[in-house]
């Protein structure tokens, strides 16, 4: 690991102070994802702002019947937070679905958006990578790539991105709240991500110096009715091959709007929207969630080794509405 | 010179060491009479920094100053600039370690990666054969072979040559060091930021009961209490920790009297090889005081951040189930 210097503000100012001008800074939270980069040498800032004193741990309600979980909130805490079990199941689900339950009592909220990929490549700094050492190469899209995208990728990399959270809040239309230098700004989760493009080292819409402060839920009506499946390779303890996060409303037998984000197939979560917009209207049966699926997967494309996500994430798509709890 | 005992081995037991020089890491120069008359351990290194490879040379130092022991470091040797004295030794990699008695006579020595088998037993050996001598314990040989990788940045020789008392007390590190509180005691350990509390413990404090398996958050084997919940210690910067409270499996018990965890984990064999277990128990503790214990499919879903390489799933198991009741009827 690369010498660095630590500092542990105690204010949003102090944080933000502390990064400004400095081209190593990074800031840490629960470390689970950073420290273990740091260690491979994949990540080697030369400044680590340890934001986790800030007062950034709490989740409030908002105004509008929604709720605002401070960034510093544990993965564990906000699963096992009341108003996030009733209101937003797909977000307590997501959030249990991942890591095991020592890691989500480190992980926070705004760390977990900010995971980097479990690509073998990226994390092997014996291979290139355009993630890691831009314009190095993809090893990955003739090497081993049975974890990869097939949704979204580009020539430069087909990494997946590993949060369940995320997906989660895709689904919910949840909103990331950001301070930088020129003050606060607010970005929603769906536009927050970057597809790979020919820049996959640039991840997000996250600015140089800026930090996550919180991540706004819209209020819940329409999302108790809501899931997210994760299918991997063991029960617990491992990353999605394939997820999906639904939200279905309906009215009069009918479907009145959905959402749906899958994970574990795409850069970034990946919302379908046309898919969305097929269902309204129609009955909330199989034949309606098949079409949204097939709709969802328009387009997918594997490689040597990730041809089964195709057909595995249509069928988890399926499966998801299907355990939909009735209303 | 007689020939090497074994691949490791690369000066036969028996060798008397000639005399040689070496330019340490202050720029002085060093010569190996300086440190005759007393047992050494003469460590040699390129001068890579691996964070778990200065936490033991920490404890190198520590166990030199207990053991009266004395070290002699000859680091920077990078492998591509080989100063001439390592060829004369025989020794074509930089890393190597050589215990030698009084007279300057090998007792045992070392080359290439550390902590292997051989390294090992042949410490050990090499241990009983100089312990009446140094009365240094066997796990203080243990990590000694593992600080085969000692670093430049200290005059290490220096320092070891003052001889502290045996069982010094660990006071709150006036030099401004970082300071963990373990089991409700306050304990300095250094000042590197890249320490991670597994390391601190184990290399530093000495607590060896919380096991690094994986060192990348992957296998549970390091889980600690950080303010009552589980972490991986691993992943846990040493200076995250300062202020906190860390229980670890030496903070369970009661005295003599296991926690309830622990005796079931015996009675119900939750374990072979034993490694994982420390960090099982810790999970198990919180597994229960959570109330994700009640059922079998449960418990294994709260317990799934720990592997058990050996398979001892169903024994742990019986044994959460079994504390988890004891645990109801006790506060019944």
């Amino acid at each position: 690991m690369r010498p660095f210097v630590y500092l542990r503000p105690t204010s949003v100012a102090e944080a933000l102070q502390a990064v400004a001008g400095h081209d190593g800074g990074s800031f840490l939270a629960g470390g689970s994802n950073l420290v273990d980069l740091m260690k491979y040498g994949v990540e080697s800032p030369s400044q680590l702002v340890d934001v986790t004193r800030l007062p950034l741990a709490s989740i409030e309600p908002r105004p509008d019947g929604g709720l605002r979980i401070g960034a510093l909130v544990r993965n564990s805490d906000l699963a096992a937070d009341s108003r996030i079990a009733r209101d937003y199941p797909v977000l307590a689900e997501a959030l249990l679905s991942g890591a095991s339950p020592q890691l989500r009592n480190m992980a926070t909220t705004g760390g977990n958006l900010l995971q980097r990929t479990r690509c073998y490549y990226f994390y092997d700094t014996a291979f290139p990578c355009n993630k890691r050492q831009p314009n190095s190469g993809c090893p990955a899209i003739a090497g081993q790539n049975r974890i990869h995208a097939i949704l979204g990728q580009s020539d430069a990399c087909i990494a997946v991105h590993p949060s369940d959270m995320a997906v989660a809040l895709a689904a919910l239309d949840a909103v990331v709240r950001i301070e930088g230098r020129d003050g606060p700004r607010s970005i929603p989760v769906t536009d927050f991500y970057r597809l790979p493009g020919k820049t996959p080292q640039i991840e997000t819409q996250l600015a140089a110096g800026e930090l996550i402060t919180a991540v706004d839920l819209p209020a819940s009506g329409p999302a108790r009715r809501s899931h997210y499946l994760k299918v991997r390779d063991r029960a617990q303890y491992a990353f999605a091959l394939s997820s999906a996060a639904v939200v279905l409303e309906t009215s009069g037998g009918h479907i009145s709007a959905a959402r749906i984000a899958l994970g574990g197939v795409a850069h970034k979560p990946w919302r379908a929207f046309e898919a969305e917009r097929l269902l309204v209207g129609r009955a909330p049966d199989s034949a309606s969630f098949e079409a949204a699926a097939d709709s969802a997967l328009q387009g997918a494309r594997g490689f040597a080794h990730n041809g089964f996500k195709v057909e595995l994430t249509r069928r988890t798509l399926v499966r998801a509405f299907q355990e939909l709890p009735a209303l | 010179m007689p020939p090497a005992e074994s691949a490791g081995q690369f000066l036969a037991a028996g060798t008397r060491l000639a005399d040689f020089t070496w330019v340490d890491e202050s720029g002085l120069n060093r010569c190996l009479s300086d440190f005759r008359g007393g047992p050494l351990l003469l460590a040699l290194d390129d001068a890579v920094w691996d964070p778990a490879r200065a936490e033991d040379l920490a404890q190198f130092e520590h166990l030199l100053q207990r053991s009266g022991l004395r070290g002699a470091l000859a680091a920077g040797a990078a492998p591509l600039e080989k100063p001439e004295w390592l060829g004369r030794l025989g020794l074509r990699e930089a890393r190597a370690m050589v215990l030698i008695d009084e007279r300057g006579v090998v007792l045992w020595s070392h080359r290439g990666p550390s902590g292997s088998p051989q390294a090992l037993l042949g410490l050990e050996t090499a241990l009983h054969a100089c312990a009446d001598r140094t009365g240094v314990t066997r796990r203080g040989f243990l990590i000694t072979t593992l600080a085969l990788g000692v670093l430049g940045s200290l005059p290490l020789a220096a320092r070891a040559q003052a001889a502290a008392p045996a069982n010094q007390p660990r006071l709150p590190d006036a030099s401004g060091g970082l300071i963990l509180n373990v089991n409700g005691q306050d304990y300095p350990v250094g000042s590197d930021p890249r320490t991670t509390v597994l390391d601190a413990l184990r290399e530093r404090i000495g607590l060896t009961g919380t096991k690094k398996g994986c060192d990348h958050g992957q296998c549970g084997a390091c889980t600690v209490m950080l303010n009552d919940r589980t972490v991986n210690s691993c992943l846990t910067l040493a200076a995250q920790a300062v202020g906190e409270r860390i229980t670890t499996i030496e903070g369970l018990a009661n005295g003599v009297d296991l926690h309830p965890v622990q005796a079931a984990f015996i009675r119900h064999d939750g374990f072979q090889c034993g490694y994982c277990t420390p960090g099982q128990i810790l999970s198990a503790v919180a597994c229960i005081r959570d109330g994700h214990a009640h059922d079998r499919d449960e418990i294994r879903v709260w317990m799934s951040g720990n592997l058990c390489r050996c398979g001892a799933y169903n024994g742990i198991c019986e044994a959460v189930e079994e504390a988890r009741d004891h645990m109801a009827e006790a506060r019944a």
